[in-house]
């Protein structure tokens, strides 16, 4: 077992060093690295100071190991478009988009797995045909026209909810927060129902799926052949069982929530690191790009690593033979 | 020995390839099915006006000498105030008619969506087979960097090839190989389910019969993985490759639509829409309204297919 | 669905349950481009100035309807026989930060507004000297009689030396940030509370202000909403209370509206395309090639097949008006006589075309920005498909503002897109940004990007600065006017309209040059 956790790690360390690999290599080749660092206005002396301290006319390897030391200290240049030190524009974006994943990431486990069992359990009802049809809607439907169409509804037509930005927030620290305030709250709903379709219906089609299969099986049908009630069946054999392999997609798929807030936050305004990546691409804004990719690489890895190890401990068969 | 009358063999083997597949029970799944049948429809005339486009298409949208700004915004149906002119979809703010501009866009979003898919496809593939065959390194190799790009989904790949793509090229060519950059974006996001089912099925595969056997016979790994294997993977890459192509369709929208996709010069159903939300609240709303309808019925239709598809190939669920 | 239902519910009556009055003392407004820095002499563009205007103020300033007003000054008279002009300040002003307002800090300022990091440096080409007579008194000589001088430092603010000395700011800095470029403390009715870059700038009340013309309004938010789209869904929800620009096309929409109102008026920003004069050979398209633009008859073609008044009716949906000059009508020094603008004229164009030595056209480069001006992509959209008609095909490049500037310094062009404001409501601005031959030492032609020249024009300049003659002045504007319309200089096409959004509960004063002036709003 310890085995298993050790290659786990050392996997995800190889996969961080190959992302800091692209990111340093963005960095160094596109466009003028001391441009990168330092922005437009500088003197000479700076120029030199940097170019010893970036070793650039050093071999690669070292280089590429500077670069990875300066990135672990947050150092990640200056943006282009802001003039401003990378690291300090991320981490005041980076609240907004972490607290919109979450909502939405909530929102869509919950929904997600309660439609999915519903459907699965009724499954020739009307309501759960509605309900595939609608979420195949759901699938085809990009996100931004789903943004759209709700700001146009709830917001215009309907004036219920704000259509754009965070509304009130708090600081906490460091960290700005909108849930401590109604407007924050009420911003919060339209974006996060956005963000949370797509992988609601596919958490939804996924549990169906599953759990179909799983109550099929015949421990199942030996547990209603002995007298257990419905509910006990349904939601203490089945779903269970169910909820093993659907950890597993549905961690990884979360972490990708974070990625496409991209497309929400363009929609809504919302003040993250969504927006400011798209607009940094529109730019060619090198240090934002590099430094949004380590960022949410070092988070993506970080899930995935944590998800296989939950997935480890809780599936039996993976422990036996040590291997999967 | 029996007096029962022998019913008339005919031998399927003599029958021709498409009378065989006419009568497959594939096919019979499909004709009785209206949900399949519908959307093959809807996908195959969508496919055909976007091939006929100019021809079908009433004014060409791109040649910008062909323009009357005067005819902007004007509604469906109506005749334009200044010059008369009538334009079945409306136009847009230039004065391009929306129908024209569906055609044209529809042909980009395809050609981009059918295009990454195959690229997507014949790397996938072509891994999936190595990986399953040969085994040993090259396996190892191909499995980790599938499950690293797993690892971060594919609109932000997709995001990083095209803002790469563009610092390296000039400002000058940026238009002309937008689409291309697309394609390789979208297409290269996309490998990893391609190769992980047909390794799967190859490792399958790999230990049956047929395949021991046209290993004695002196074939070489190549030859047997594509002749003999390659068929025999098909099935679930057909439906993955239809889903897919519904994903990059969407994504190629989603990705115009944020500004960073298909050039102004050659607009795809995802500027269109762009272009379109910035008047819908001013009464505009066709310049939004049919790419969108547009978009949604070929994403929507492709998707059922797939899934039909999926249900239909699965032997669990027969 | 069950959980889907009771979520909406739960929202929907917490929605309710919290609903409070939405704008009781903040005022909150939106534009699309947000103040690129909070100091007045880093950046002369209208979004910092305007801005910056509630929180920094000047000797002068300009009152509701552009007349030019005291301010820290209360009053100027010229010295001697046009060698300057005597400012008597002020008294009893207070920074924000407590310091007193003195002529102390109109020489720093001028130091520091003057030097060669602030954009700002031209307004002060005229001036040879500043100089204290004593603690609320300063002259300004000037190198030649300069009888608008005062109207043309409405926009030169006044900072406290000792604040800029104790933070290290005293230069500004354009491109990366120091102290001043995210703090403000200046003599006016707001100070900086709040600054985040792109997302939230937040000023109140400052108690301290010595003047009393002031609204209601004790605190105020603006956020940059960079879609038009999402501004107006803002506005229509309460979200804001401003907006500018509303898009043309929204604002028969908008006031329709229940709650919402647009106020409407001409902005004097004159739109107009200018071209590459003095390079030898094209820059992008039929790149190397020798430079058409060098030819007159190009640019008349151009300028003839250029139906403007299609761009007024269908893109500003009849709002803006079509320009023949590089200002409106409204601004003096405008030449009426003057007044034709080319007509547009097709097979005009082709002929000239054709006379020039380019029958087939040829193709070449136009740059664009898409976040500047209104509705500025698409004139340059529609602007490609007419030139297309005369068989020029060019090859559109549309950016950021912020990318645009440094690429038009960088000579980068064959053809491009500017808007010209003037910062002295007068005819002879324009000129000397825009049409004198540029001349760093002389600080001529700083904006005059093409390099165009014209010796008769360089030689009227210095006449009309210094004339103080209204008649004889606006003959000599007329001469270089008919000098600049008739070598097609720049191809003026409208003058920009001014469309703010505002809730019904709002009052607002709109000024020509699209300022927004906070102390005179009033919440209801």
């Amino acid at each position: 077992m310890i085995a298993y956790i050790l290659r786990r790690v050392f996997q995800s360390a190889i996969v961080l060093l190959i992302v800091g690999l692209v990111a340093f290599s963005m960095f160094r080749f596109v466009g003028d690295p001391i441009d990168n660092m330092l922005g437009q206005e500088r003197t000479m002396a700076d120029v030199e100071r940097l170019r010893v301290q970036l070793g650039l006319d050093q071999p690669f390897v070292v280089q590429y190991f500077k670069f990875l030391g300066n990135a672990a200290q947050g150092n990640f240049g200056v943006s282009y478009r802001q003039g401003r030190p990378v690291a300090t524009i991320i981490r005041e974006r980076a609240p907004a988009t972490l607290e919109l994943a979450a909502v939405s990431g909530a929102l869509a486990i919950i929904v997600g797995i309660g439609l999915g069992v519903f459907t699965a359990i009724r499954r020739h009802g009307i309501a759960s045909n509605l309900i595939m049809s609608l979420s195949l809607i759901g699938v085809s439907l990009p996100t931004f026209l789903i943004g759209i169409l709700l700001i146009y509804l709830f917001s215009v037509e309907l004036d219920l909810l704000p259509s754009f930005g965070r509304g009130e927030t708090v600081m906490i620290g460091d960290w700005s927060t909108g849930f401590l305030t109604e407007s924050g709250l009420k911003a919060l709903i339209l974006p996060s129902i956005t963000l949370g379709l797509y992988q609601m219906t596919l958490i939804m089609r996924l549990v169906r799926s599953e759990m179909l299969e799983v109550l099929r099986m015949d421990y199942i049908r030996f547990a209603r052949a002995r007298g257990l009630s419905e509910r006990l069946v349904n939601f203490r054999h089945a779903l269970k069982n169910t909820l093993v392999p659907v950890i597993t997609v549905t961690g990884l798929q979360l972490g990708s929530i974070i990625a496409f807030a991209i497309i929400t936050e363009t929609v809504f305004q919302w003040p993250g690191v969504g927006l400011l990546f798209i607009n940094a691409v529109q730019f060619v804004d090198i240090p934002v790009m590099a430094a949004y990719l380590m960022l949410i690489s070092v988070m993506f890895v970080a899930i995935n690593l944590i998800v296989d190890l939950l997935y480890f401990a809780i599936d039996p068969r993976l422990r036996i033979d040590g291997r999967h | 020995m029996s007096d029962f009358p022998q019913p008339a063999a005919v031998k399927p083997a003599e029958q021709g390839r498409l009378t065989r597949l006419w009568s497959s029970d594939f096919a019979w799944a499909f004709r009785h099915s209206p949900v399949a049948i519908c959307s093959m429809a809807v996908v195959m005339l969508l496919v055909l006006a976007a091939v006929f486009a100019p021809l079908i298409a009433p004014h060409d949208p791109f040649n910008p000498a062909t323009l009357n700004l005067m005819n902007g915004f004007t509604a469906p149906g109506t005749p334009n105030a200044f010059t008369g002119e009538q334009f079945w979809l409306g136009t847009d703010d230039q004065g391009r008619d929306v129908f024209s501009t569906i055609l044209y866009g529809l042909r980009i979003s395809l050609f981009v969506g059918f295009a990454a898919v195959l690229l997507a496809l014949v790397i996938g593939v072509t891994l999936g087979l190595i990986a399953g065959y040969v085994g040993g390194w090259p396996e190892t190799i191909i499995m980790r960097s599938a499950d690293v790009q797993l690892t971060f989904p594919s609109i932000l790949v997709a995001l990083l090839i095209f803002g790469v793509a563009k610092g390296f090229t000039p400002v000058e060519y940026r238009d002309q190989v937008a689409i291309w950059v697309l394609i390789v974006a979208i297409g290269l996001s996309d490998w990893v389910q391609f190769a992980r089912v047909v390794r799967g099925a190859t490792l399958v595969e790999k230990n049956k019969e047929y395949v021991q056997a046209a290993r004695l016979i002196g074939r070489t790994g190549p030859a047997i993985m594509l002749r003999h294997i390659l068929p025999n993977v098909l099935s679930p890459v057909l439906v993955i490759a239809t889903i897919s192509l519904a994903l990059a369709i969407i994504a190629e929208a989603t990705l115009s639509f944020l500004g960073v996709g298909a050039p102004p010069t050659q607009p795809s159903l995802g500027n269109l829409i762009r272009i379109g939300q910035g008047f819908l609240f001013s009464g505009e709303w066709w310049i939004l309204l049919f790419p969108a309808c547009t978009l949604l019925a070929l994403a929507l239709s492709v998707n059922l297919m797939g899934d039909w598809l999926r249900d239909a190939l699965n032997p669990r669920l027969k | 669905m069950l959980k889907l239902t009771a979520a909406s519910v739960i929202a929907l009556s917490m929605g309710a349950a919290f609903a409070t009055p939405a704008h009781a003392e903040t005022f909150r407004w939106a534009s699309t481009t947000d103040p690129q820095t909070m100091d007045p002499h880093a950046v002369n563009a209208a979004p910092v100035l305007s801005f910056l205007n509630n929180v920094y103020e000047g000797l002068v300033r300009r009152d509701r309807n552009m007349a030019i007003e005291p301010a820290l000054a209360t009053s100027w008279e010229p010295i001697g026989d046009g060698q300057g002009w005597r400012f008597a300040l002020r008294q009893g002003v207070k920074f924000q930060d407590g310091s007193d307002f003195t002529a102390q800090d109109v020489i720093f300022s001028y130091e520091r507004a003057s030097s060669p990091e602030s954009d700002t440096s031209s307004w002060f080409a005229p001036v040879s000297a500043v100089t204290m007579v004593d603690d609320f008194t300063v002259d300004i000589m000037t190198t030649a009689p300069n009888p608008i001088f005062p109207d043309s430092i409405a926009n030169w603010m006044m900072m406290d030396s000792g604040w800029a000395a104790a933070n290290g700011a005293e230069r500004p800095s354009k491109d990366t940030e120091n102290f001043a470029t995210l703090n403000a403390n200046g003599t006016g009715p707001y100070m900086l509370s709040e600054r985040q870059p792109g997302l939230k700038t937040v000023l109140s009340a400052f108690d301290g202000w010595w003047g009393d013309d002031r609204g209601n309004v004790t605190r105020a938010e603006f956020t940059p909403i960079q879609n038009p789209a999402t501004s107006v869904a803002a506005l229509l929800s309460g979200d804001v209370d401003l907006i500018n620009p509303v898009p043309i096309q929204d604002a028969a929409r908008l006031s329709q509206s229940p709650g919402v109102k647009v106020v409407q008026g001409i902005e004097a920003r004159n739109i107009m395309f200018g071209f590459a004069h003095a390079a030898e050979a094209l820059k992008f398209g039929d790149e190397g090639a020798p430079n058409p633009f060098r030819d007159v008859r190009v640019r008349q073609a151009v300028a003839q097949a250029i139906n403007v008044p299609a761009i007024v009716q269908t893109i500003m949906r009849g709002a803006a008006l079509p320009a023949s000059q590089l200002v409106s009508p409204e601004i003096r020094g405008y030449v009426p006589s003057l007044a034709d603008a080319p007509v547009w004229d097709v097979e005009g164009a082709k002929a000239l075309l054709a006379e020039a030595g380019y029958p087939d056209g040829f193709s070449f480069g136009l740059k664009c920005p898409n976040d500047r001006y209104l509705n500025d992509e698409s004139v340059c959209q529609a602007t490609v498909a007419m030139l297309a008609q005369i068989g020029l095909t060019a090859q559109l490049d549309a950016m950021p503002v912020a990318n645009y500037w440094p690429e038009l310094r960088a000579d980068n062009f064959d053809m491009y897109l500017l808007g010209w404001s003037s910062g002295t409501f007068d005819h002879e601005h324009p000129i000397r940004f825009l049409v004198a031959t540029p001349n760093e030492e002389k600080r001529l032609g700083s904006w005059n990007f093409g390099d165009f020249s014209n010796a008769r024009i360089d030689e009227l300049l210095p006449m009309i600065q210094s004339e103080l003659d209204e008649g004889a002045r606006n003959a000599m504007l007329a001469e270089v006017t008919q000098i600049y319309q008739e070598q097609v200089a720049y191809v003026p096409l409208y003058v920009e309209p001014l469309v703010w959004g505002v809730r019904d509960s709002v009052e607002v004063v709109q000024r020509t040059d699209n300022f927004f002036i906070l102390r005179w709003a009033n919440v209801n």
